[in-house]
């Protein structure tokens, strides 16, 4: 469990308890996951914390992004059959989404959301309908209870639609485009849904003015915050294995192709939200590989109409007959058998490894290891409810692989610490309580790569 | 005063250092130092049941002059013939460079690697560098030394931090460390062998067994 997932989950146990949720605007992004995940882990049987597992929380991100596939049947009207049957292939098979489809993170459900808010945007627009304007409002609220970025996205789709009118459309009169009372209610959906979900159904309404001072907090964070990446980071995290080199080539082929022809398709509106958002990701400092995910939307599509374009030729050069045909096919199989081995590798292999690149400051397998010492070493010590005393100034995802225990505390490095039966501190802690240690065995346990923490069990005798 | 009484004091405490070390023949271990990969994690753990990583320099090791590095080059089998990464030879080569390409990787859980000195030798001290890129605890760390090449007869073991015997080699007494760029000195007090072997079992990371490099400081047995 990643430490986002585990702080994450922290919040739905909160929740389980009884507490209110409440929106924090250092950290933890918005309420929208939790709203989710609270009502399937209670039909999964979960009462506490403790009974929460992994599989449990990572259904509703895997949920979400069954979502974004199925949503690709109803984005075929706007984006054509075959590039919408490729796309949501890539969304089902290939390594990064499902990689990160099922990170108990807000990034697969954002994704879905975004689509969504694309898809019954343009529907509003195209066919003046209220309904779609209502669901376009809908999307546009969970984006933004989702996580603070949405502002971002909602930047890079108003630019690209600004610049789709004026390239695309010549700047050509949109008649009937605005429909006052459509928009009015759409924006008073869109109100109506965010205070709701972000005051907790009105339980906590400090949350409005807290989301204000988020926009600073986020900011600051923006600059890296030990996050910092270069430039090209994200093209080399979708270039990366064969499968993402063949794909992202096939998507440029497509986005080339768009931009050339300055058609009025949907596609040239998905080319310039593309170039915004990759201008904007690019450009902020601070990158972590699951906001790719944020990008495989145009990746998808585009490499579907770079497919469909290519399945087309015959038509216009009948000579190449069944040569194009063939080569769509093998090409089909060449990019199948490397998907499902990248997939395989990076998903099911190699989940955690640190040569993985999807996997980022992951907690190692070798904390999994850290609760069954403490039960064994425990059950050693005929001791029933060990007691157990965490001092560390950052203690996730230690939390959630300690959720079984009954008790624990968890103390800053410092402070007065209770006697406990099992002490865990991190490397820096440990100085600070060395008489309180003195006849303890340290046993060292990895929670991040190059981040250890001490377990102080009693020595063995 | 008291200044210049310290100062005396410390030079009178190197002499006789000095005089002792000559008197027993015996020289400060010099080896090369890779280049430190990391900062952070090691930080003082002046716990007393903790091994303290060594953040400054390690004070000198003395060893009897003439003491050479036996195990460079020299021949190296392991439990994991086909490494994840790397080559067997890259144990001993003299590259103690913490970056990609210096280390050899051996598969998950379980495993040793084994250096033939060749000759059976007095060993005075071992230094052993698995991981020096980030801070890494290997687990189950014992190091042995016996004439045996199989060591079925059991060896003498110079290291143990196998608290738990999970290797089932007898449960070790030896503290658990942090990997770092100046290795883990391993004082052999003279013990005699013609193989030392280096058991692992994974590490705070992953499952894996890395070497980056080993050292067999002795002197070939008369």
């Amino acid at each position: 469990m990643h430490t986002d997932e585990a702080v994450n989950a922290y919040i739905v146990g909160q929740l389980l308890a009884g507490e209110t949720y409440t929106y924090d605007p250092k950290d933890r992004h918005g309420p929208a996951l939790t709203a989710l995940a609270l009502p399937l882990a209670k039909i999964q049987g979960a009462k506490t914390f403790s009974d929460l597992t992994e599989s449990e929380l990572r259904l509703t991100t895997v949920l979400a992004g069954m979502v974004t596939i199925l949503l690709f049947g109803a984005a075929v009207e706007m984006f054509g059959f075959l590039p919408c049957l490729i796309a949501a292939l890539l969304f089902a098979c290939a390594p990064l989404p499902v990689y990160y489809d099922r990170y108990f993170i807000h990034e697969s459900l954002f994704a879905a959301a975004t689509f969504g808010l694309i898809l019954t945007g343009w529907r509003a627009c195209k066919r003046h309908s209220t309904i779609q304007a209502l669901l376009a409002a809908a999307c546009a609220a969970l984006v933004l209870t989702c996580k603070e970025t949405a502002v971002l996205h909602f930047f890079a789709l108003a630019a690209a639609a600004i610049v789709f009118w004026l390239w695309n459309l010549r700047g050509k009169r949109l008649v009937g485009l605005w429909r006052p009372i459509a928009a009015l209610v759409a924006a008073a959906v869109f109100l109506l849904l965010s205070v709701m979900l972000f005051t907790w159904f009105g339980s906590n309404w400090k949350a409005l003015p807290d989301l204000l001072h988020a926009a600073p907090n986020f900011l600051a964070r923006a600059g890296g915050e030990g996050h910092q990446k270069p430039f090209w980071y994200y093209a080399q995290l979708l270039t990366g294995g064969w499968s993402g080199r063949l794909i992202c080539g096939l998507a440029c082929v497509g986005f080339i192709q768009t931009v050339r022809r300055r058609s009025p398709s949907p596609y040239g509106f998905l080319a310039f939200y593309a170039l915004f958002l990759a201008a904007i990701y690019n450009l902020i400092p601070y990158k972590t590989p699951w906001l790719a995910l944020n990008f495989w939307l145009p990746v998808a599509l585009f490499a579907g109409l770079a497919i469909e374009s290519l399945w087309r030729v015959p038509k216009t050069y009948p000579a190449l007959g069944i040569a194009i045909p063939a080569l769509c096919v093998l090409m089909g199989a060449v990019a199948a058998v490397l998907i499902a081995h990248d997939t395989h590798q990076r998903v099911f292999v190699h989940p955690a490894d640190e040569t993985n690149p999807y996997a980022y400051a992951q907690t190692p397998e070798d904390l999994l290891g850290l609760p069954t010492e403490v039960e064994k070493l425990a059950l050693q010590d005929s001791v029933a409810t060990p007691r157990i005393a965490v001092i560390a100034s950052d203690p996730w995802p230690l939390p959630w692989y300690l959720r079984h225990f009954s008790k624990v505390g968890f103390w800053q490095p410092g402070q007065r610490v209770e006697r406990a039966d099992f002490y865990i501190t991190s490397t820096e802690a440990a100085d600070q309580y060395r008489d309180q240690l003195q006849d303890f065995h340290p046993d060292f346990f990895g929670v991040r790569p190059g981040v250890l923490v001490v377990l102080w069990s009693p020595a063995l005798k | 005063m008291i200044k210049i009484l310290v100062k005396n004091l410390a030079v009178l405490t190197a002499l006789l250092v000095s005089i002792a070390a000559i008197a027993q023949d015996k020289v400060p271990l010099k080896t090369k130092l890779p280049p430190p990969l990391f900062v952070g994690t090691p930080v003082p753990l002046n716990v007393t049941n903790l091994e303290r990583p060594t953040k400054a320099k390690r004070p000198d090791f003395l060893v009897p002059a003439g003491t050479l590095n036996l195990a460079k080059n020299k021949k190296v089998t392991a439990s994991d013939n086909n490494p994840i990464v790397g080559t067997l030879d890259m144990i001993n080569d003299g590259d103690k460079d913490g970056n990609e390409g210096s280390w050899v990787e051996l598969g998950p859980g379980k495993q040793w690697a084994q250096i033939d000195l060749a000759k059976s030798s007095n060993i005075y001290a071992v230094l052993l560098w698995h991981f020096h890129a980030q801070a890494r605890v290997y687990r189950d760390v014992v190091v042995q030394v016996s004439d045996d090449p199989t060591f079925r007869a059991g060896g003498t073991t110079i290291f143990n931090s196998d608290f738990h015997n999970e290797l089932g080699l007898g449960a070790g007494k030896d503290l658990n460390y942090v990997e770092t760029y100046q290795g883990k000195l391993i004082d052999a007090k003279g013990v005699k062998g013609r193989y030392v072997r280096f058991y692992s079992n994974g590490n705070t990371a992953n499952k894996l067994n890395d070497y980056i490099e080993a050292e067999v400081w002795g002197k070939p047995a008369v």
